[in-house]
């Protein structure tokens, strides 16, 4: 099975994910996202948001995931964790849900993106196989990858769902 | 010749001495950045006591014109006369009329999504990608003013890669993207700055400075939104006011 199709003809604007950069607070970004990818006739996958730094570099990424994750309460200590997997999860869940949705959840949101996005350590080239960029999502768990010209300016996007389309096409031929 | 105070005038001494004190500035008599005489030489001069000479220094460094250094004396301070209101002066045009040396720093140059009120602020969709810039100016390096200038990035994707700190805005939207600000509305209010526009500005955190937002537009178009901090010991804004021909 050979294919010839690189992350070029793939690869989708920059700009149809928001941009932000590093000191938007959680509640801004919420609020980006749902103003511009959530939509009762559009939703854009993966809800993702890209975060610059001053000097128009990519930093990383901010999915909803890394939100829900940034406003969970901070009593996720290893010892809670490990009440998690024991008997106790009930107990760990209350309190779990106790503070997810009071005060101290809004004052996270008031925290900088920077502190909850996930860095952009990887990236591909647009000259870079559909394989390549399959093997960097699968192993650096995003749905979203840059795409960089020689390694430095950011020219696209590759999102998840056209890899997969890729892939799976070519399996069922 | 010396002009003196008028004894038999009714006007206080010390409103007088303010005057006379204004006209050496303003004539250019004292030189910007200047040292005026101490307070017993002005007593000498104007033959007046020390109370009122005190009183007038005060007025004056009040209304911006003196500068008071402890221990080292009083200065005439450097104004920037902002002709602001009448947009189509950009800051770098000011400063060559006013031969004061400036420079610009380019704190922050990146891409936003409009937040808060920008879209309003820029009359666009709220998915709009906006260039927003972040720049510091410094007199002889004195920090003077703060400015955020928002633009829609499809007015002029090129801002992006331009030199911004030896260009105006002004003059790369008309050289590169063909695009001639006509008009502008201008707003000028009081602000207290926040701890990093301070620490900028070298300002203690809350100190009261000028906030000038201006909505800047081609024909109808509008394209560029900016607020700027500015010092308000450092400038001055200058409306001249006309009446229309019955």
């Amino acid at each position: 099975m050979k294919h010839k199709k690189t992350v070029k003809e793939i690869m989708v604007d920059v700009f149809e994910y928001p941009h932000i950069p590093y000191w938007f607070t959680i509640k801004q970004a919420i609020v980006i996202i749902k103003k511009t990818l959530m939509g009762p006739e559009k939703c854009y996958h993966p809800l993702a948001i890209l975060v610059f730094d001053e000097k128009y570099n990519l930093m990383g990424t901010v999915t909803i995931r890394d939100i829900l994750e940034g406003l969970e309460p901070k009593l996720l200590t290893p010892q809670i964790m490990t009440e998690f997997a024991g008997a106790d999860i009930e107990d760990a869940l209350a309190t779990y849900e106790a503070t997810m949705f009071n005060e101290e959840a809004k004052k996270r949101a008031e925290m900088p993106v920077s502190d909850i996005m996930v860095p952009a350590k990887a990236y591909v080239l647009p000259s870079d196989s559909i394989a390549k960029a399959a093997f960097r999502m699968i192993h650096q768990n995003t749905s979203i990858l840059p795409v960089l010209e020689d390694g430095k300016k950011l020219v696209g996007v590759v999102k998840m769902f056209e890899v997969f389309d890729e892939i799976s096409s070519a399996l069922m031929d | 010749m010396e002009e003196l105070i008028r004894r038999e005038h009714s006007q206080k001494l010390y409103i007088q001495l303010v005057e006379i004190l204004k006209n050496k500035i303003q004539s250019g008599e004292w030189p910007i950045g200047s040292q005026i005489p101490t307070e017993e030489e002005l007593c000498k001069i104007y033959q007046v006591s020390r109370s009122t000479v005190r009183t007038a220094v005060l007025e004056l460094a009040k209304q911006g014109l003196l500068k008071r250094q402890q221990g080292k004396g009083t200065f005439i301070c450097k104004k920037v006369i902002s002709t602001g209101l009448t947009l189509l002066t950009s800051f770098k045009e000011l400063m060559f009329e006013e031969g004061i040396a400036f420079s610009t720093k380019l704190l922050a140059r990146t891409m936003m999504m409009p937040t808060d009120d920008l879209d309003i602020l820029l009359n666009i969709p709220e998915d709009r990608h906006v260039i927003y810039l972040k720049r510091l100016r410094s007199i002889d390096n004195d920090p003077v003013l703060v400015k955020e200038t928002f633009i829609p990035y499809h007015i002029c994707p090129h801002l992006l890669d331009l030199d911004v700190e030896r260009n105006s805005i002004l003059e790369l939207l008309e050289s590169k993207c063909g695009i001639r600000i006509t008009r502008a509305k201008s707003y000028i209010e009081l602000t207290h700055v926040t701890k990093e526009e301070g620490s900028l500005l070298n300002l203690p955190e809350g100190a009261a400075a000028l906030l000038f937002t201006q909505q800047s537009y081609s024909g109808n178009t509008l394209v560029k939104y900016t607020r700027t901090v500015k010092r308000s010991d450092r400038f001055r804004f200058f409306i001249e006011v006309e009446r229309k021909p019955e």
